[in-house]
Parts: structure tokens; sequence; C-alpha cells
């Protein structure tokens, strides 16, 4: 005998791209917003969740929110070239609909970061959920944020991938924008260097600041230790973690970093929260 | 099995799996056991821990290598030697077992002979393990009141292959190491069922039970309960047909669940002879690289789909029920081989697989007793099973070999057919991971499985890999006098430096396109442990 | 409500055939059950007659995936032609009572129970795990790898069962536990008679022996408190990873391992079915990352994280170790890495 399902979370909801925008050749940059026009009105998330996309007969793959909830209506899921599921999401064209699911995770804790300076650090696709919250503080002026410094890293000039924002944040005040690639080219007059490297010119109050940091394993390995020699407590330097995910939820077991889920108790994470864990991002 | 043949009279393990785990000295050799034979694998685990001593002899350092007390990393191909050398060891120390060899055996003198008159440092120095190593491995296998060696492919896949297992059958009746429980030869086989198939006579010159074509009460057996005249000389061998070219003498091939597009060494031979063919027809579960080429494909139910029997590697007979209706239009290959056989004017009528296996037991001594009734309940019978009585065969050669006295077969180091040169400086080799099975015919369908088993990789040593300039993950090219391949680089230190190791699971890396073609003269087999080869880095 | 029936009741031997038979026209039931190759597994019983009902040997298989299939399916999905993505989830689930299920494999569900009933509750989970009644047979006779004293699941339960029989020889000592058990006795009352103080005290004295026959000693809690100590060196996990040949066989066995994978399996260019599968954290797979990384270093840390997770980490997060001391590991690996070797290894150290 069949039952109706109430509350299904493992059930999608079907999503149309309305807009793709190219941030490099591995990066695009998906608009969307969900069929039922009710359900887009009410749907709220924070920056640092994560949603489940579904892309027909490839399964799902866990995606941050690149938007922020300041600026409804859709939500940007940023998305890199890594496998399967993303390889046939970026074969698809504006109008075409996938699944999704969520909001999933514990979001960047925005409350912490109101009256304090912000130090952002990103590598690579990294700066995606950086920019959600980002751009969540720049649009709340009451938030009292203080000086604002973005670090961003990428292996060459051409990998530079949101491009528009970085020039948008650059003409805000209080906020400054610092690239660097692994790789120079010739046409590259700018830094050269891993982002750590521009870490040395951080000038910001330390005690009065916290630091975001978001890109691969290795870079956040080096970013924190560094962070921490900086003067920067562990509890005020927050990094969000990637993990294989299947449900998103805390069922399915993939996520587990000792007794801890990366979907539930993450992925964002204080550096503080990681040290007692055995946390490959973090192993010497 | 050549070799065994020749040396005991029978090509068969001579004891149980579960013997295995009551031994003392297990010597496992070519076997890379925990990857391909995980049942006797646990057996070797169980009698470690037990207290047994595992010496393990293969040119990769794989995990029952880790697992072993004494690892003798010997260089492709050169079993000969090293069981030469621990064999003139063992003579030097006084370690025989005089009243074996005396009371069981013959042609002790010429082995004895050759061993003296050998250069012991020299033949040492052909293996590439130290003297040490080898002295150890020797006594402690010497002195075992129980000792059981098990090989498998690495050490048939030469052309000296059946040359060395008679070597290994040497060294086991030099120190009387065989013909009991608990202790004895044991070979490996490659396939599930390739015990079953070589009983059933699916070998150019044997009827089933191993009964020679060229014996006429043999033949006239078969020809009185087939009513037909059966040939007296032996047939074609694999290679003789998949590499008979496309002017060869055959003109037309039913393959049966075979995958020679992808399994046979040399695979551009095989493409030739294949697309010379007038008649190709194939009998396979999924549309295989040899099944797109074929006029005609049967598509064949699998091991869930129909009743029959499977023979292992320790010859026991296990019956494998139906468990659903065949899918869609297969069918079992009886039926398929009946069918076919009823229009080329040959009516064979068998309403069941049951009523196959009485006839074999009719025509077949060793499967004498051996009926699908009987193998209902309990967990087989092991051949020999003479009779319906009779309670099947645990280990053979209980008080005499089969061929009366077991007999020493001397036998010198036959270099491979291809090594390392200038051009080519590399060994390849060539073998089986963990996850996939054969061609992936089946294992590549299961989602697990590929998620597991990954895509083809070549194990390259660390320090190969840097005087390539190659990490992990990038690509080479891997070229052969006869052919090339592209696949991924893994840095491993399970080969050797000089050596490589890749698997022929992947059809987008075809490893037999570098394969060589040469073959054991008795046993048939290629050598597909060794190819010389050279290495590149891939373009972007 | 009936108050005659009291929570502590008798039910003679003879009459437990014919309360299943009564009980199998009302509701679909599973039973331990011996089939023809001599294996006793828990099997969905269409009549009784001919069914050899087995309470005398430890089950093959815990009765995990009655509740938690093995492969299951989500929801089939659609694409059509003007784009739309649709989803039709998939989910029967019947009243079935589950009869026979020992201590271990009872507090192995109710571990599921917390696993799969968090805040966002598992639905595919739930409507089975509603529609089923657990019935549990206290083990009076230990089996050879049991060790369920150990892990607090065993052999008799305080709580959990909707019914828990005792065997007392000529007669079954039945209690009731949850609302639904006593039901079922209310139901069929005609079947039962309250049980006598002398019945309680018989009762007693089985679980007190039952304590004393276990054939093995596995001192989890010791070997948690040296895991929590962080006092274990590696070299044990490089040995049991060196005997682990990779076959998941653990976890699938396991009563109380949860995890699986998710996956799309296409049944045309249109549709498709979304489904679970059981996953295994010994596989190298389960953690590998789209693009290659691993956060798990599979040969040496996959069987130090499988363990880790039973006898640490479940013991931090809910309160006691997730294993419940069933055995079957033992038998079923190949390689020996099983979790009582593990804990003799971890206490074996000086």
């Amino acid at each position: 005998m069949p039952y109706r399902l109430e509350n299904n979370s493992y059930l999608p909801i079907a999503a149309t791209i309305e807009k793709i925008l190219v941030e490099n050749s591995q990066i695009k940059t998906f608009v969307l917003s969900f069929n039922n026009r009710e359900f887009n009105e009410s749907f709220s998330y924070l920056p640092g969740q994560f949603m489940m996309v579904s892309i027909p007969h490839c399964g799902e793959a866990p995606i941050s929110f690149s938007s922020t909830p300041t600026r409804p209506g859709t939500i940007h899921l940023s998305v890199r070239r890594a496998g399967v599921l993303t390889d046939a999401m970026h074969e698809l064209d504006e109008g075409a609909v996938i699944g999704l699911r969520g909001p999933f995770g514990r979001p960047f804790p925005v409350d912490q970061l109101q009256n304090r300076n912000l130090l952002f650090v990103a590598g690579g696709i990294g700066l995606a959920p950086l920019r959600s919250v980002i751009n969540y503080c720049l649009d709340q002026e009451e938030g009292g944020y203080g000086q604002k410094l973005i670090l961003y890293g990428s292996r060459t000039p051409d990998d530079i991938a949101f491009a528009e924002d970085l020039r948008a944040w650059q003409q805000v005040d209080d906020c400054r924008c610092m690239l660097t690639v692994d790789q120079g080219s010739p046409d590259w007059q700018g830094n050269v260097g891993l982002v750590t490297t521009l870490l040395d010119a951080v000038d910001l109050d330390i005690r009065r600041s916290m630091a975001l940091v978001c890109g691969p394993p290795l870079m956040i390995r080096f970013v924190l230790a560094k962070l921490s020699h900086l003067g920067f407590k562990e509890k005020n330097i927050i990094t969000t973690l990637e993990r294989h995910m299947k449900c998103g939820f805390g069922v399915c077991g993939h996520c587990y970093m000792d007794d801890k889920l990366v979907c539930v108790d993450g992925p964002v994470f204080s550096h503080a929260d990681l040290i007692e864990l055995d946390v490959l991002e973090l192993r010497p | 099995m050549a070799g065994l043949a020749t040396t005991f009279g029978s090509g068969a393990m001579t004891n149980s799996i579960n013997e295995i785990e009551n031994s003392q000295v297990i010597l496992v050799s070519g076997s890379n056991t925990t990857d391909t034979h995980p049942q006797v694998a646990r057996r070797i685990l169980a009698a470690v821990d037990r207290g047994a001593k595992l010496i393990v002899i293969d040119p990769r350092r794989t995990r029952m290598a880790e697992y072993a007390h004494i690892h003798l990393a010997i260089r492709p191909g050169t079993d000969i030697p090293l069981l030469n050398a621990m064999m003139r060891i063992i003579l030097d120390e006084n370690l025989v077992d005089d009243v074996f060899i005396e009371m069981r055996t013959e042609n002790f003198h010429a082995l004895r002979d050759m061993l003296y008159r050998m250069d012991l440092q020299e033949t040492v120095s052909i293996t590439g393990v130290p003297l040490e190593d080898i002295s150890r491995a020797a006594r402690r296998y010497a002195r075992a009141q129980k000792a059981v060696i098990c090989y498998c492919l690495g050490v048939t896949q030469h052309i000296c292959g059946t040359d060395n297992v008679q070597n290994y059958s040497n060294l086991a009746m030099l120190t009387g190491h065989v013909e009991q429980e608990d202790t004895g030869v044991d070979p490996l086989r490659g396939h599930s069922n390739v015990q079953g198939a070589c009983d059933m006579g699916a070998l150019p010159a044997v009827f089933p039970g191993y009964q020679p074509a060229a014996d006429p009460e043999a033949r006239a057996k078969f020809s009185r309960a087939w009513k037909t005249e059966l040939p007296e000389k032996p047939g074609l061998t694999l290679l003789d047909m998949t590499h008979g070219g496309p002017g060869g003498a055959v003109r037309g091939m039913v393959i049966v669940g075979e995958n020679p597009m992808l399994s046979d060494p040399t695979l551009g031979k095989v493409k030739k002879t294949l697309e010379g063919l007038d008649f190709l027809a194939v009998s396979d579960l999924y549309l295989t690289e040899t099944a797109v080429m074929a006029d005609v494909v049967f598509p064949a139910a699998s091991f869930a789909e129909k009743t029959g029997t499977i023979t292992n590697s320790e010859r026991r007979v296990q019956l494998v029920r139906q468990a659903i209706a065949p899918v869609g239009s297969c069918l079992p290959d009886y039926r398929i081989i009946m069918e076919l056989s009823g229009r080329l004017g040959f009516a064979m009528e068998y309403d069941s697989p049951a009523e196959i296996m009485e006839e074999i037991a009719l025509l077949t001594p060793i499967y004498g007793g051996i009926y699908h009734d009987r193998l209902e309940a309990g967990w087989g019978l092991q051949w020999p099973c003479t009779d319906r009585s009779h309670p099947g065969t645990p280990f053979l050669h209980k008080y005499s070999f089969t061929r009366g006295r077991g007999h020493f077969s001397p036998t010198r180091h036959l270099p491979p057919s291809e090594t390392p040169d200038e051009e080519y400086p590399m060994i390849l080799i060539t073998g089986r991971f963990y996850h996939h099975f054969h061609t992936g015919t089946m294992t590549r369908k299961s989602p697990t499985l590929i998620r597991e088993g990954g895509g083809a990789i070549v194990q390259v040593h660390a320090a190969d890999a840097e005087v390539l300039r190659v990490r992990n993950g990038d690509q080479v090219t891997i070229t052969s006098r006869r052919g090339t391949i592209t696949v991924q680089v893994e840095i491993s230190d399970q080969v050797s430096q000089g050596n490589l190791f890749t698997t022929f699971h992947f059809a987008e890396a075809p490893v037999n396109e570098l394969t060589v073609d040469a073959r054991d003269p008795r046993a048939q087999c290629p050598e597909y442990k060794i190819s010389a080869v050279r290495i590149e880095k891939a373009g972007p | 409500m009936n108050n005659t029936m009291s929570d502590k009741n008798i039910l003679q031997k003879d009459h437990l055939v014919p309360l299943l038979r009564r009980l199998n026209k009302d509701y679909r039931m599973v039973l331990p059950v011996r089939n023809s190759s001599g294996d006793t597994l828990f099997a969905e019983v269409e009549t009784l007659d001919g069914c050899r009902i087995d309470l005398d040997s430890q089950t093959l298989a815990s009765a995990k995936h009655y509740l938690f299939p093995q492969l299951e399916t989500l929801f089939k999905y659609r694409i059509s032609a003007d784009g739309g993505y649709s989803f039709e989830p998939v989910c029967e689930a019947e009243p079935t009572i589950f009869f026979g299920l020992r201590s271990c494999d009872l507090a192995a569900i109710l571990y599921m129970d917390v696993i799969f009933l968090q805040k966002t509750k598992d639905p595919y989970y739930l409507q089975k795990r509603q529609n089923a009644i657990l019935i549990s047979l206290g083990c009076t006779e230990p089996f050879a790898n049991c060790f369920c004293n150990a892990t607090r699941s065993g052999p008799f339960l305080e709580y959990g069962f909707d019914l828990q029989f005792t065997d007392l020889g000529d007669r079954y000592f039945v209690e009731t536990g949850r609302v639904s058990g006593g039901e079922i006795v209310r139901r069929y009352s005609h079947y039962f008679t309250p049980a006598s103080e002398k019945d309680s005290k018989d009762q007693y004295q089985a679980s007190l022996e039952a304590r004393g026959r276990f054939k093995r000693q596995v001192h989890v809690d010791q070997a948690t408190k040296r895991l929590q100590a962080e006092d274990v060196p590696e070299s044990i996990w490089t040995e049991l990873s060196l005997r682990c040949q990779d076959c998941g066989g653990c976890a699938y066995i396991c009563p109380t391992c949860t995890c699986f994978t998710i996956r799309d399996q296409p049944c045309s260019a249109q549709e498709g079915e979304r489904l679970r599968a059981w996953d295994a954290c010994t596989f190298a797979g389960f953690t590998r990352m789209a693009g290659g990384h691993n956060p798990v270093q599979h040969r040496t840390q996959a069987i130090r994280k499988r363990f880790l997770h039973k006898l640490l980490h479940d013991v931090e997060k809910h309160g006691r170790s997730s294993c419940v001391g069933c055995g079957r590991c033992v038998d079923m690996c190949f390689g020996g890495v099983d979790i009582v070797r593990c804990v003799a290894m971890i206490n074996e150290l000086q």
C-alpha cells in the first residue's frame, strides 16, 4: 500500500536557469529561480549554506550559494567543472530546468561579523561562497562593518573569476581587493605568488577583525596557519569546507569528520572548531 | 597444468583450499592472492595467525608480499633460477626428504647432478634477489612439516610457464611436501570454472576428463556415445585460432563468453584474424569489443538465470541454481549450443542440465559419481569421484602419484621472449586489480565497482617517474614493438624500478596491444607477464 | 482499554505457533526461518505451514534491510520535452510484526532510529518504522561470537521492544514494552495468562544466568577509554588495514551500519529512478570528491575511521558505542579485521 510522503527532504524542487554568467573557462554562475512562484517568493537562506543540485541522470552534488539573500528573487550557484555532474551542468542552456534541495548547512556567523573589520581570503572557486557573505555585508549598512579587505588568488590571469564583483567591490568605501596569480602572463602586471603572500600586506587591526577563508584544502591549511601567526584568534578565523555529500542533512554518513557532519555541523567552521578534529585541511 | 601433469600426473590443486589454514609454511608465487583469490588469502591469513610463515615470490610488492615474512622480489621471468638456487641450498644443507625421494619419485639423479653443476652465485644474480633471502626462504620451506605452494598466473604466463611449474613440483618433491593432508602444490585458477572447462575437454587434445583424443579406446567410447567419428589429431590452441591471420585455415568461429579483442595478447593480430573471418558468432551477456565484430550475436543467460555446475581450483564441483527467469530473449549456453547443433545437422536432445550431467558421469571417470541430486545437499563434490557412493577426494596423490612415481624434471633458465633494450628499456607486467574482473564486461556495469575500480592506470616507480618528469595523474604513452596505448600514471611502491604494471580491465587502454604473442610451447599460455616497452609523458 | 491484562504475561510454548498463525492473518510477519541450505535468516512468511521457524540459531543477517533496504527507490523522475523535470516519490510500507529479534538486533534498530529520525526525518525509514511491531527474544544462551553484555545491548533489554520474550523452557515470559506490544497482548489476550511471582523470578534468574554464558570477553569500554586518551599507536591501524580486503562486508552485515549512497538510474532518455544503496566507509570512493581529493587516505585511514566511529565518535555523539555485540563481523571478514580483534589489539597495548 503506497503512502504519500509528507516532508520528503530527498525530493528536489524544479528550478529554471534564468541566466548563465561565464566567469572563466572552468566556472559558470547559474542564476536560478524556482518554477513555483510562491515557493520562490518564500524561499530564504543565509550566506554559507548550500543546495543539493540535481541534474537529470547525473545524481546530485552540493553547491554553495554565491548570491546573497539581501537580493531576493533569484539565487546564484557558481559551479566549477570537476566531474560528471558539473560537466553536464555546464552543457545546459538558459531555460533548462534542474532540481534543487535545501538550503542545508550552518551559515556564516553573520552576527559575529558586525562591527568588525573583515578579511576575506579566497582561492579559485573558493571566492564563490565568500561572494555571498561579502555582498550580504555590503548590502547591510547597519551592520557597522569596518575595513573590508578581499584577497583573491587564481592559478593564472585567465582564471580570475567574478571580475564584475571585484570591480564593484573595489569601488566601495572601506573596501579593497588585492589579486594574485600563481603563474603570470605577459600582460599581467599584478602580483604573482600564492595568496598567502598577500597576507603580509594585511594592515587591519587584527584584534578587531574576523577572517573568512575558502579555497582548496592545501590553501586553507597554509592560510589558516599564517593567520594564526599574524595574531588572529582561532575563533575569529572562519572557513567553509567541501566534502563528498549525498543527502545534505546528516543521514548518509559521507561527510563525517570525526563525530561532526560537514553538512549539518558545517560546512562553515571556525578554526577553533577544527583544531580538535582530524581534518584533511589541517593535516601537516 | 601441463607442468603438474608431467611431474605428478594430474594438473589440479593437490589439496583443498581449507587445508591451507593448517600449513606451517606457505609459499605463494605469482599470485596477488588478496586481490584475485580472497577466499584463499583468507586461509593464508588465518594460517599466519596460527603461526605459519609466509614466503611470497613476486616482482611486485603486493599486499600479500607486504604481509609476508619473506618477500623475494625477483626480476620478472626468473622463477627457474630462483628455485634452482633454493633447491641447491636445500641439497647443500642436507634438508632433502631422502625417504620420500627414494620411495615416491624417479629421476632424482638428473636433478641433483644439474644442481651440483650449477654456479650458485651466477644463478642467484639472474634473479636479482640477495642470496641471504633465498637461503632463508629455502630453509624455512624445507624444514616445515607441512608446507604448501600456491601459484597463479605469475608463474604460468611465461614462455617457460610449464617449466616453471615443473620446478615448483621439483621443489615440493625434493622436500616431501606433497601427497599428504595440508601439504602440496596448489595452482589457483585464473577464472572461475576454468577448471571445469578444462575438465570437460575444452582443450585441443583431450576429451572430457583428460582422456586423450589419441587414445583409441577413449575415442571409441565417445564415438559410440555421440554416434559420430571423432578426430584423433589435436585441434587448435586459442592463439592458433585468434592469431591465425586473415588468410588462416579457420574460416568461421563461434566465441562463447570470451572477449579476445581485449584479453588475448598482441591484439593487432586478433583484430586482423577476426576481421578476416567469413563468419563470426559471439555468445555473451553484453555487447563486448568482440561481439560488436560478429555477424550474429546470441544473448546469453548469466549465472543467475541458469542452472549448472562450476568447478573451482580445488576440483570442487558445485551446483549453481537458477534464481530468476532469463531476462528478455537470452538463453543458457547449453540451449544455444543445442539449437545451433541441430541446425548444423547434429541433433542434441537434453531436457535439462541435470541430464547433461548424467552423460558426463557416464563418460568421464573422474566425474563418475557426480550428479545434480548429489550436489543439491552440502558443498559439492571434489573429483576424482568415480561412482555414486564415492565421497569425493579432498587431496590428491595420497598414496602415490597419479602417474605412479613423481618425476623430477630438471629445468634451466630460459630468458623471456623479449628483454629490455635501449629502445624499449622497461618491463611491462600485466595483471588484475581487485575491483574489476577481466575485461570488465560485467564489473564495469556496476556503479560501486566503477566508483571503486576507477580508470586505467599504470603503476610507475617513483624514481622512474622522476626521470620521466611525470606526476601522479599525468597521462603517459606506453609503446612496444606491437602498439601503443595512453594511460594515467599512478606512482606506486608496489613496482620495482624498471618495471611497470597495468591491468587489462579497461577497453580504453587495451594493454594487449602491447603484449607479445610468444607462448609456452606445451601449455600454449601467452607470455602476458613480460613485454619490453618504453614510456613517455603524453602530450597536453 | 482492557485493564485486566498486565504488562507481564505467559505464553505456553505449545501456543506460540498458533499465535503466530493468528497474527499472520492480520499482519505481514517476518520471522527467523531455516532455509533448505541450512541457513537461518529473517524471512517474510506467507504461511506458517511447512515453514521451519528457527529460534535456536543466530540469524546470519540482522533485520536491518527490512527497515533500511539494501537498494531502495526514493523516487522516479521524468524529463519532459517542454523542459519539465518532475519527481514522483515511491514508498511502500505495510504493518509488519518482526518476531524473534535478538536484543542486539533490536538495539541496532533503536540506533537506526537515532540516525534516521533526527530533526530532519527520513520519510522512507519513518514509514517502515511506524509500521513495525518489534517482538524480541532475549538470549538465554549467547552464541559463539556474542558480546552484547559489553555493549549493553543484551542479552535482555529494559526498553525499546514492543514485546520481549524470554524462553523459560516450557513457556515464554512476555514483557510489554511499548504501547503496540500491549495492544497485541490485549487483542489476542486469550493466548496469554498473567505472569506469576515465580514466573518473574524465573525470568530474572534466566537473564542472570545468560550473562554468565558468554564465550567471549570483549572489553569495549576499555578500548573506548584508550581511544579517548589518544593512547593508540598507528601500527594497529596499519596492521588492520593490511589485512582488510576492501570487500565492504563488515558494513553490509553490521546491524548498525547505515551509510548509503544515492544515484540516478536512467530507464530511458526521459525517465529514471533515484536510488539509494548501502555504502561502506571503508571504500575509497566513499569520501573521494570530484576532482580526486580524498580527505581519507584509503590505505591507512579507512579502517581507523570505521572503528573510531563505532568505538569513540558515536560514544561522544550519542553516549554509547554503536556496536551491539552481535559478533557477525567476526565470521564475515576475510582478513579478520573485525571489531573484536580491534578491541583486543587496542587493549593489549602496554
